[in-house]
């Protein structure tokens, strides 16, 4: 658990994003334009030395809010604090600073770097760019050692190749020591294993494991797999339609759910294990497009529990006995 | 080193994947040697006036004949494949450098940005490109630069438009937004990532701007607007076209050779185009 | 009552000099009512296997031997003509981008009768309507669903109409190629429990061909494990799956992180997918496994049975007895 008087290394306030819904008929001309929210404010924190799961449904904004982290996109609403730092303000200060305290790995490795350049060149490129290492030399060095204590050897040799003569394992795991060679704090995965066959996932998984351990670095892992999640993070966030509905420790949250989606989310994993005996909770339909979603909770058209508050009004997040934060009527924190 | 040994290899490999890609490369370096080596291999001054007029082909060493001034109309053409082929060249590098950096700033800045460069690129679309160049080159003259930077200036909107097109799927890809949170500025994502990485089909395209080119400049020397001092082989059909019954040889064999030259030129840029098309790479 | 029986199938593709062995000399058989995962990892030729089998794949590239029986027939050698009646008709396949196969321009509903009179060209509207309806409330779609066109749905309805699509002429065999993979947990835990209760209306012999072993575990009766285009293990998925005999299964199973019970330790299987053009003496697995002996490196392990079905390519498999 994170230590309550440490101060956060991440704070999201109220981040939201909006997106103006294009075209639309002439006869539209004049009314308001349609708001897609992809995300729809958002708060959590993140701890130095953390890995922090953020899962959902596809379209449920969790990829946006992991671009809104990186700054691909900027928040529409609310700011994101880096050690006390306004994001929007370092990013018109210096963005250089921010983009070595901020990095990212992405889902598909195979088209993460750039097809003509050899990986010394890609791995040596950020570090000219943000002037570690006195000569090229120096540099080479670095990414040579990075390379081996990321277990890929002869080094050297790595160097020297393109990216289409590896594979997705190793591509991914370069991707991660060239971010490392930054030392951020905070680290964006999105979808880091996804792509890859299963075989070779679990080295992935350790080697984030491992950077966050040693070097303390701050990860939000953002997944579909909730498997995955659950091994790797000490704390979740669920996301549907661009709101967390619930956020706690890992643990408690997938073998206790209470936020209905969560509950019919995880009911609705597959295990490897035959025998398992499983009741997956039915809902109806896929998410709605996130376009002005009405006053009531957003997942109430679909919930098995809905009655008529939900309609009327959004449920407010409510802290638990357990610590975790719930956004559902029927969570009430007696439970 | 290694880059330099695998580039070439992959070139090597791009070459051997199509033949008219390689027939094209080979005509093409004929050309070149005939137009390093003009001087050698004519075999009378092409300014030379001389004794014989409108003589046919085969009289008097004068194997293509000569023309009503006197002068061998084969040396004229080995003479004149070094115009044609400058201005088809450096007006099809005009437009693609332009229509390169357009396009791309176009294509990946987006925005306002965007509905400037294209609403430029609707109106060069609109109007008649030759009509313009013959205004242009009867308000300016008709010297040689001014013709290349015209053709190169009325040309570069096709590459315009491919290069928009290749920048905005490119600035989706991983490796752009990978570059992008690493630190890189919007310039140097541009330089690095996205032109190069968009550049093969504007290379495919400028090769057979280089034809387009080579004809716009030929139609401009037939309507007697092309550059009066200097030897091309629009000019010698231009100057030709009055004795077509009488001496014939002087403008059709400049038209052969402009036949010949662009489809140099069309079989380089569809073989470029063939082994480009990245579903070819993987074999 | 054996429906499909594989045997001894090679596929090789050929570019250029290079042969790349995608099958190799895979055999197994379907019982009529089946159902059958083939999981394999990227390179494993599972996807191959199924294309091989329906001839999908383009003859001047390939090069494929053994044979395919059908109820009696060799899909491999059929004449054309038969081999255009079996598919769909006989046996269906449903692709992962099976959605991006319907036109952007016409309502589902006039495709869906478009391709209903390919094969029965004097059936009415009325009659097509009221069949492909049963089939849209088997999958768990709305009847409204005929008149809106493809746009308009969302990926896991898409999904379903091609599933619809595929089981519209009731098919014996059903395939499906990483049908699910695309789609959202929920949306895939849903279509799953479609499937497996559809099963119990009509009578079809399914082949799930994907990465996922979860999606085998939970919907499939058998499972064949494939690596470098050879089998590996074949056999329940009970059996296999809590009780692997193959190194590799075990590995594929170890790495394979589960929702609920113990943290076990993640482990992953070291090294990557051999060179198919070249492929290494002796076991294929053999460069990546923990237990290989010169033995497997220098000698390629016929599949054995361990029981009258669970088979295993593997020399540590003694006659039923696993060596300790």
């Amino acid at each position: 658990m994170p230590d309550a008087v440490k101060a956060p290394v991440i704070k999201a306030v109220g981040v939201k994003r909006y997106y103006k819904q294009r075209g639309g008929s002439l006869l539209s001309f004049g009314r308001k334009p349609r708001m897609i929210q992809a995300v729809d404010g958002v708060d959590f924190e993140l701890y130095e030395g953390e890995i922090f799961g953020v899962i959902g449904e596809s379209g449920c904004g969790k990829s946006t809010l992991g671009r809104l982290l990186i700054r691909l996109e900027e928040p529409s609403e609310g700011d994101i604090y880096f050690r006390g730092e306004s994001s929007k303000a370092l990013m018109k200060k210096d963005p250089k600073k921010f983009h070595r305290m901020v990095q990212a790995v992405f889902q598909n490795p195979f088209d993460t770097f750039t097809p003509n350049d050899t990986i010394g060149e890609i791995m040596m490129r950020p570090l000219r760019l943000h002037g570690i290492g006195k000569s090229d030399e120096e540099r080479r060095a670095m990414c040579e050692k990075a390379l081996e204590d990321g277990g890929l050897k002869p080094a050297a040799d790595f160097l020297g190749r393109f990216p289409h003569e590896l594979s997705g394992g190793q591509l991914q795991r370069i991707s991660i020591l060239r971010s490392m060679l930054l030392e951020p704090l905070f680290l964006v995965a999105d979808e880091p294993v996804s792509m890859l066959d299963v075989s070779v996932r679990a080295e992935i998984i350790h080697m984030l494991q491992d950077l966050c351990a040693s070097r303390r670095t701050a990860i939000m892992l953002i997944s579909h797999d909730i498997a995955v999640v659950r091994y790797v993070s000490q704390r979740v966030a669920v996301m549907y339609l661009g709101r967390i509905v619930e956020m706690g420790d890992t643990d408690t949250i997938i073998q206790n759910p209470m936020h209905p989606y969560t509950q019919a989310l995880i009911s609705n994993c597959s295990s490897i294990d035959p025998d398992e005996d499983k009741q997956a909770i039915e809902i109806q339909g896929e998410p709605p497009s996130p376009i002005n979603p009405g006053p009531g909770c957003y997942f109430a058209n679909r919930c098995f529990k809905a009655c008529e508050k939900c309609f009327k009004s959004y449920p407010p997040m409510r802290t638990m006995k357990d610590g975790r934060v719930v956004s559902c009527h029927f969570a009430t924190g007696d439970e | 080193m290694e880059k330099i040994k695998k580039v070439g290899v992959r070139l090597a490999g791009m070459v051997r994947s199509s033949m008219q890609l390689r027939m094209g490369l080979i005509f093409f370096a004929l050309v070149l040697l005939v137009v390093i080596f003009a001087p050698s291999l004519a075999p009378f001054d092409p300014y030379d006036l001389g004794d014989d007029l409108l003589v046919p082909p085969g009289t008097n060493g004068h194997w293509l004949g000569t023309t009503n001034m006197g002068q061998d109309v084969l040396s004229m053409i080995i003479y004149g494949s070094r115009a044609s082929l400058a201005i088809g060249i450096v007006s099809a590098l005009i437009s693609g450098v332009i229509g390169t950096l357009l396009g791309a700033f176009a294509g990946f800045y987006g925005g306002k940005v965007d509905k400037v460069v294209s609403e430029i690129i609707n109106i060069f679309l609109m109007i008649p490109t030759f009509f313009l160049i013959l205004i242009i080159v009867a308000l300016f003259g008709s010297s040689m630069i001014n013709v290349m930077l015209v053709i190169g200036l009325t040309s570069w909107p096709s590459n315009a438009r491919m290069m928009r097109v290749q920048a905005m799927s490119i600035k989706e890809r991983t490796f752009v937004k990978s570059a992008i949170s690493m630190g890189e500025t919007k310039r140097q994502v541009l330089f690095k990532y996205i032109i190069p990485n968009g550049l093969f089909p504007i290379i495919a395209n400028t090769t057979m701007g280089v034809a387009k080119a080579i004809l716009t400049e030929a139609s401009l020397s037939f309507l007697g607007l092309g550059d009066p001092n200097v030897i091309s082989w629009g000019q010698m059909i231009y100057e030709g076209k009055q004795y077509l019954a009488t001496g014939w040889w002087m403008s059709t064999f400049a038209g052969l050779f402009i036949m010949l030259i662009v489809m140099i030129f069309y079989m380089i840029g569809d073989g470029l185009n063939f082994a480009l098309n990245p579903k070819m790479k993987k074999i | 009552m054996k429906i499909l029986e594989i045997q001894d199938l090679c596929v090789t593709y050929i570019a250029g000099e290079k042969r790349i062995k995608a099958v190799d000399h895979v055999s197994f058989a379907i019982d009529e009512g089946d159902s059958l995962g083939i999981v394999g990892e990227s390179g494993s030729g599972k996807s191959t296997m199924a294309m091989a089998m329906l001839r999908l794949l383009d003859p001047r590239y390939t090069e494929i031997t053994g044979a395919a029986n059908y109820r009696g027939e060799n899909l491999l050698t059929v004449d054309p003509r038969r081999l255009s009646e079996l598919r769909w008709k006989d046996i269906a396949v449903v692709f992962q981008k099976s959605m991006n196969s319907l036109s952007p321009v016409h309502r589902i509903g006039e495709q869906f009768e478009d391709i209903y009179r390919v094969h029965e060209p004097k059936a009415s509207k009325k009659e097509i309507r009221e069949r492909v309806e049963k089939l849209f409330a088997m999958v768990n779609l709305a009847p409204r669903v005929y008149n809106l066109y493809p746009h308009e749905l969302s990926g896991g309805m898409l999904q379903r109409t091609s599933i619809a699509l595929s089981l519209l002429f009731h098919p014996k065999i059903l395939i499906m190629d990483e049908a699910t993979t695309a789609l959202d947990v929920v949306t895939q835990g849903q279509i799953l429990s479609e499937i497996k209760k559809l099963e119990k209306s009509i009578a079809v012999t399914r082949m799930m061909i994907t990465h996922d072993l979860s999606v085998v575990a939970t919907s499939c009766q058998k499972i064949i494990v494939l690596y470098a285009g050879q089998l590996m293990e074949f056999g329940y998925v009970r059996d296999v799956l809590a009780n692997p005999r193959h190194p590799y299964t075990e590995g594929l199973v170890r790495s394979f992180p589960s929702l609920h019970g113990k943290k076990e330790e993640l482990l992953s299987i070291p090294g990557s997918l051999p060179d198919l053009s070249n492929p290494p003496q002796g076991c294929i697995f053999a460069p990546r496994c923990p237990y290989a002996t010169d033995q497997c490196r220098a000698h390629r392990p016929e599949p054995r049975h361990i029981d009258d079905l669970h088979v295993a390519a593997c020399w540590r498999v003694k006659g039923g007895i696993q060596d300790a």
